[in-house]
């Protein structure tokens, strides 16, 4: 496993409210990177508002970075954190051809729910964005009680289930290393790579799939991922390119 | 949505327009959740002479303009261009935008609220992150251009701050 990321910070808490919160109120002390991992949280979440919960033995952290680069090009980390949380379950043991990717952040497992990728810019009104939270929930030991599943959501699935087993403080220091190694390759190669690879590991590439944004759902054939991060849908009516939906197969 | 459906929203917007005139409002905003992917969300709007619309000089408003009804997702703002307003503020990328934090929370800021620089306006989604979008300096929020969960353009504007 490679080493922990050079000048980047690591903190451990026994619980907290939600990695997320705790990284938003030390983000304005941060003189750099910070990675803040809970091993219970007592008010987890997931994106707009959704509850994330978390089972004992399950991993939640969140990093905390100051993003470099134009502010439209914050999200492309959608994708390096996906990338990075496959490499991270790659070298615990997960067999890689168990894994493949959701448009843009989901890592599936055996095409079920395994994690949750969260990402949250501060801004502070000159720059854009000031720091970027991205946040990782993943089902190491259990899966979450099927009341609190939203309809047509993705089955879960978790590690220990499929045989691995895998501390959080362990699958951090997996983690680290992996998404410090794919920032760098997007702040010196720009997206291109990490597209490259992003696309080599999507599901259903190639198949019908259906986007459901705002007010409508398109349906169309998974054609890849656009320059700037857009999921591309071949549709009757030519191709589409999406920047804000949720995937469904 | 099936015709019969759409008929029924033409129905109720006729309805929203009509209850407009006659108690002599200038604008209804009617949201109606009706499944998780299924809604309707409506703002009835009419110009009233010499109302004292800020950026509004150009498009001399005719007495009583036609109400402008816009179902679902199409937006139907007044005819200036507001992303030309010097307080407007502009998303800086393609996303959705949300008004407010978490769904049923109270909404970032409301029109007329003093804001501070920096201070969070109202989050666009992108690739599913959550931008938060800081007011770009100190001031009033005179209006606010986006319906909460309404996709917006790079350049589209969202609020203005004077």
């Amino acid at each position: 496993m490679d080493d922990w990321p050079a000048g980047v910070g690591r903190r451990v808490l026994p619980e907290t409210d939600s990695t997320m919160a705790e990284a938003a109120r030390a983000a304005p002390t941060l003189a750099g990177p910070e990675w803040v991992l809970a091993l219970n949280q007592t008010a987890g979440r997931g994106r707009r508002g959704r509850a994330w919960s978390m089972p004992a033995g399950n991993f939640a952290a969140s990093l905390t970075m100051r993003p470099t680069g134009p502010v439209d090009q914050i999200a492309l980390r959608s994708f390096t954190a996906a990338l990075a949380l496959r490499d991270a379950l790659i070298a615990v043991g997960c067999a890689e051809s168990a894994l493949s990717l959701k448009w843009p952040n989901d890592v599936l497992l055996y095409g079920g729910k395994l994690a949750g990728i969260l990402l949250e810019s501060l801004g502070d009104g000159r720059s854009g964005a000031s720091h970027l939270i991205i946040g990782f929930g993943v089902n190491l030991a259990e899966v979450p009680d099927a009341a609190a599943l939203e309809p047509r959501a993705v089955a879960p699935v978790s590690l220990r289930e499929v045989g691995v087993n895998v501390t959080p403080e362990a699958f951090l220091d997996a983690l680290a290393p992996a998404f410090a190694r794919h920032e760098a390759s997007l702040a010196t190669y720009g997206f291109g790579p990490t597209r490259t690879a992003w696309i080599a590991h999507a599901a259903r590439l190639g198949e019908v799939i259906t986007a459901r944004l705002p007010g409508e759902e398109v349906t169309g054939t998974f054609t890849g991922v656009d320059g700037t991060g857009n999921l591309v849908l071949e549709t009757s009516k030519g191709p589409r390119r999406i920047a804000a939906a949720d995937i469904y197969f | 949505m099936a015709d019969k459906t759409r008929d029924e929203d033409v129905a109720f917007i006729k309805a929203l327009a009509e209850l407009l005139r006659e108690n002599d409002l200038t604008e209804l905003h009617v949201k109606r959740e009706y499944a998780e992917s299924d809604w309707l969300n409506v703002r009835v709007a009419r110009q009233i002479m010499a109302a004292p619309v800020a950026m509004q000089a150009a498009a001399a408003a005719p007495a009583a303009a036609p109400v402008s009804a816009a179902p679902a997702a199409a937006t139907a703002e007044t005819p200036e261009d507001p992303a030309q307003a010097p307080g407007a503020v502009t998303s800086p990328m393609v996303g959705t935008v949300y008004l407010q934090p978490e769904p049923n929370s109270a909404a970032f800021v409301s029109v007329g609220d003093k804001v501070k620089e920096g201070q969070t306006l109202l989050i666009v989604e992108a690739m599913k992150t959550m931008n938060q979008i800081p007011a770009p300096r100190s001031g009033t929020v005179k209006r606010i251009l986006v319906e909460d969960g309404a996709p917006v353009e790079f350049g589209a504007p969202l609020m203005i701050i004077e």
